[in-house]
């Protein structure tokens, strides 16, 4: 475990969503902790339900279908799933817990200024007067190094570059000092220059704030270089979990060497990408066993029932029942 | 008969009934009802429509205290049964309908087709012809053109073909754009086919689907527009009779007989409900891309 | 955003010129106006006389030339029945006309907009069935029997609102409900779609994850986004209401310019019908113009164009 005290601590979380197909188990059985100042990547494919971990901190599931069915999820201690509505959204979201969204071309409100955007958490959800609110924001907007904020307040979404758009972004995400900050893939829609400025604004805010990060992403790149530790996540389930250096140099899991020998290097030009063979298995009816075995090139007899986690260095853990075997 | 259980025997001649499936049944009920009476209303109805009987004045509908089953639905300030006036004012209704919308959906599609498919110049004065069109309400319109020509069934026809072509020709063209891209008319173009024939035998065959769906549509605002002509006296003249004509003569006794403006209401609101319901069924079913219409 | 409103204007200038050709081909259709102005055993020499006097006898496009000029002044021609300018009267019923398209529109806004909002919010629930069924209702009662039926009820039978004529706001209910009822179903509609659309969004579900009241959620941010597409529907619906009262003016005797058109057609007054009628196209073309406009002002994407 790190040495700082848990922000979140999330255990044995289950997420389903209820579709007329059948019932999804998107998350299923998940643990995690952040600590304060920590950043703790969340690594799988689309559709690993890490997505949906995120959403269920903040109980922003599909509405009617998705449900939080076992588990808890402690913020600073106090239980998150037993809150009712009411104080989930007035306290948590966005106060203590915040959301930098996925794609800032589409996530900043079209018809309102930036303004108004950024200074509403302030006004309507801080109680802040006016006044004070639009100081907060042009304050909050500097942090994100918008240029000269108190002359663009005015200005609309689509008068921002898509840089300038996720700034705005995480502005409105870091304004009121949460605890914690869930960001879902927050490079993805970026070019390749405007992440790596995100990227440092992300690692300088932190700095900054001492807040937890969780970062959902399934770039290992950006992980590799945001994050501290990283939990790789696969057909809901967490596979492996270790120090970022840790996972990187001594993967454990062979779903994550597989998704490492993905990831193309620089300079390693003409080098083929190892593609995963197969496809992950279906979420309504997922296998009892080790629910990578289908696609597994180690898998044994065992792979039929569930592994243990098991821990294969400091911090470092692993389900997989031929964690650690040399390939 | 036999108990002979039956292998179901392919009935080519009904298979465009078999489309009917899944269909709403109560629209299709009601509809039927009104063409069956329009063709054959004589036979069912009680009585004349226009057989005034002052002794039988302002009866009321035989669930009220002095009604009576003779006149189910009561009678009006000339003693007319209201019952029969509904069933005789369907035949108003289908022949306005059926006209109405063949002239409208013809001129309309024919304009839309020519529009979409040379563009250009064509199509810009096209379009500038619908937006003036549009740009007369259509009320104002028709009390423009029933005060010029007679009033009367055709200039009910004449008014809603008037009104309605542009809805049609906007639509088809639309269509059109979006067909003249695709191969087959392309080959057919360089195939040498003569304009006429691309028109009529590749394009409008695909966009029946498009036409049925908005003249099933339109039916609901023909009958409301027949009805609103004739209730103002410039559409259905006595003694033919029509349900906008019957609205307007209950006007006069709103107060004594509240059946007589009831019904004829009643009557208007089910068809129209009918041929709505079984529109929205139709375009969900043959071209779903309308329900932005 | 002033280029693009001329571009509008001038779009709209040409539609109302357009109006104007159709409206007076129409009413020539009629045939010659004279036999209608004059007794039918006027002797041939004054008809003759007649005619040249109010340069019938000249060609149509020389006729439609001298309508629309004198029209581009204001000038209308004669009311036969009333011996005014056509114009005038027609100006002279404007107040009652926009005050009833007003109350109307308020009413079908303020009933489309609660229940459009709400059916998207809790789709599915008994405000959205409750809206379809009113929505399937409102297309399938024609406004003038909605009319009628408010009447019987309120008028008639519980005697508490007049049935006709104008005067205070009471006057002002039943003519209302009767005229803002059929747009109801299409506003509501749009505004339901349009939330729909909305509430699905990106910008939304990160304000509500940033813990924005649920109520600011869809009143304020959800909502002016929804807007739109009703705002630009509102314009052709006023301008309906403002040149499509006829029925309902005629029922509730309202003193408007419809039930003066309506009037004026039995009487085959076509000075009035004329001015009228195209009165009623310029309001339209123009409520459309105010609506682009406004369109640009919610918008802004549009404004910065």
């Amino acid at each position: 475990m790190t040495a700082l005290a848990p922000v979140l601590a999330i255990e044995g979380l289950k997420t389903y969503i209820h579709l007329k197909r059948g019932v999804v188990r998107a998350v299923d059985g998940v643990d995690l902790t952040v600590g304060a100042g920590e950043t703790l990547g969340l690594v799988g494919e689309s559709g690993s339900g890490k997505s949906m971990t995120g959403l269920s901190i903040l109980r922003l599931l599909p509405k009617g279908a998705g449900k939080i069915v076992a588990g808890s999820i402690r913020l600073d201690g106090e239980e998150l799933t037993t809150l009712p509505e009411k104080v989930l959204a007035r306290d948590v979201r966005g106060r203590r817990v915040a959301m930098i969204a996925q794609d800032p071309m589409t996530s900043l409100n079209p018809v309102f200024s930036i303004g108004d955007q950024v200074s509403g958490p302030f006004r309507y959800h801080g109680g802040l007067p006016r006044q004070e609110a639009r100081a907060a924001a042009i304050d909050v907007l500097q942090r994100v190094r918008i240029p000269s904020p108190e002359k663009r307040l005015g200005d609309y979404p689509h008068q921002f570059s898509g840089g300038q758009r996720q700034r705005i972004v995480t502005a409105m995400a870091i304004g009121r000092g949460p605890r914690l900050l869930i960001a879902d893939e927050p490079t993805t829609a970026l070019d390749v220059t405007i992440q790596a400025q995100m990227i440092a604004l992300l690692r300088r805010l932190q700095q900054e704030s001492g807040a937890g990060i969780i970062l959902i992403t399934h770039d290992l790149g950006v992980a590799a270089s945001l994050c501290n530790r990283i939990a790789v996540m696969y057909a809901g389930r967490i596979v492996e979990t270790g120090p970022v250096r840790e996972v990187f140099r001594n993967p454990a899991h062979p779903y994550t060497r597989a998704l490492l020998a993905a990831i193309p290097k620089l300079g390693s030009r003409g080098r083929r990408l190892v593609a995963i063979p197969g496809q992950p298995p279906s979420l309504i009816d997922p296998p009892a066993g080790c629910r990578f075995a289908a696609r597994c090139p180690l898998k044994v007899s065992a792979c039929d029932a569930y592994p243990q986690t098991t821990a294969v260095g400091p911090n470092h853990s692993v389900a997989c029942w031929r964690a650690g075997e040399a390939v | 008969m036999t108990d002979v259980v039956q292998a179901p025997i392919p009935m080519p001649r009904m298979a465009w009934l078999a489309r009917l499936k899944g269909a709403p049944v109560i629209p299709l009920v009601i509809l039927g009802t009104v063409v069956f009476c329009a063709v054959a209303g004589g036979l069912v109805a009680p009585f004349d429509p226009n057989d005034a009987d002052l002794d039988a004045a302002f009866q009321p509908p035989f669930w009220a205290k002095e009604g009576s089953w003779s006149h189910p639905l009561g009678t009006d300030n000339l003693g007319r049964d209201i019952l029969s006036r509904i069933i005789a004012g369907c035949r108003v209704s289908v022949i306005v309908s059926l006209y109405a919308i063949a002239f409208s959906g013809a001129i309309g599609a024919l304009v839309g087709m020519i529009s979409g498919y040379f563009g250009g110049r064509v199509d810009q004065v096209i379009m500038r012809l619908v937006e003036i069109q549009m740009s007369i309400p259509s009320i104002a319109l028709a009390l423009l053109l029933a005060a010029a020509l007679q009033p009367g069934l055709g200039t009910v026809v004449v008014v809603i073909v008037f009104t309605y072509w542009t809805w049609y020709a906007r639509i088809i063209r639309g269509e059109v754009l979006s067909l003249k891209t695709r191969d087959y008319v392309a080959f057919a173009r360089v195939a040498g086919v003569s304009t006429p024939v691309i028109l009529l035998r590749h394009l409008l065959p695909n966009i029946m689907n498009t036409l049925l769906v908005l003249a099933t549509l339109q039916v609901g605002q023909v009958i409301i527009f027949e009805a609103s002509l004739s209730f103002l006296g410039l559409g259905i003249q006595q003694p033919d009779v029509s349900w906008g004509l019957m609205l307007s003569d209950a006007r006069q006794y709103i107060s004594n007989a509240w059946w007589a403006i009831t019904m004829p209401g009643i009557a208007i609101m089910l068809t129209c409900l009918a041929a709505n319901l079984f529109g929205d069924w139709l375009r969900d079913r043959l071209d779903p891309r309308l329900r932005q219409m | 955003m002033w280029r693009f409103v001329l571009r509008r204007a001038g779009n709209g200038a040409v539609s109302i010129l357009g109006a104007s050709l159709v409206i007076f081909m129409v009413s020539r259709l009629s045939g010659d106006p004279i036999t209608l102005m004059m007794p039918p055993d006027a002797p041939p020499q004054a008809i003759e006389a007649m005619r040249v006097a109010l340069g019938l006898d000249r060609p149509l496009w020389t006729q439609y030339w001298i309508f629309i000029t004198n029209a581009l002044t204001g000038d209308f021609g004669t009311s036969y029945r009333w011996q005014q300018p056509a114009l005038n009267l027609v100006l002279d019923r404007l107040p009652a006309t926009v005050e009833l398209a007003v109350a109307a529109l308020l009413f079908s806004v303020s009933v489309a907009v609660p229940l459009g909002v709400l059916s998207a919010v809790y789709r599915g629930g008994w405000v959205d069935r409750l809206g379809r069924i009113l929505a399937m209702l409102g297309q399938a009662m024609p406004n003038f029997w909605v009319g009628l039926m408010l009447i019987l009820v309120f008028a008639v039978g519980f005697g508490w609102l007049p049935a006709f004529g104008r005067g205070g706001p009471e006057h002002l209910i039943l003519p209302a409900i009767a005229l803002g009822w059929y747009p109801v179903a299409a506003q509501m509609r749009i505004v339901r779609s349009g939330m729909l659309d909305v509430l699905e969004s990106d910008y939304i579900r990160l304000s509500r994850a940033l813990g924005t009241p649920e109520r600011l959620l869809v009143w304020k941010y959800a909502f002016r986004n929804a807007a739109v597409p009703l705002l630009t529907m509102l314009g052709v619906y006023f301008a309906a209401m403002l040149g499509g009262a006829f029925i309902v003016e005629v029922i509730f005797a309202w003193p408007g310019i419809g039930r003066m058109v309506v009037e004026a057609v039995f009487a085959r007054d076509f000075p009035v019908v004329q001015a009228g009628v195209l009165f009623s196209s310029i309001l339209f073309v123009m409520s459309n113009l105010l609506v682009d406009i406004s369109y640009g002002i919610v918008d802004p994407r549009i404004r910065n164009d």
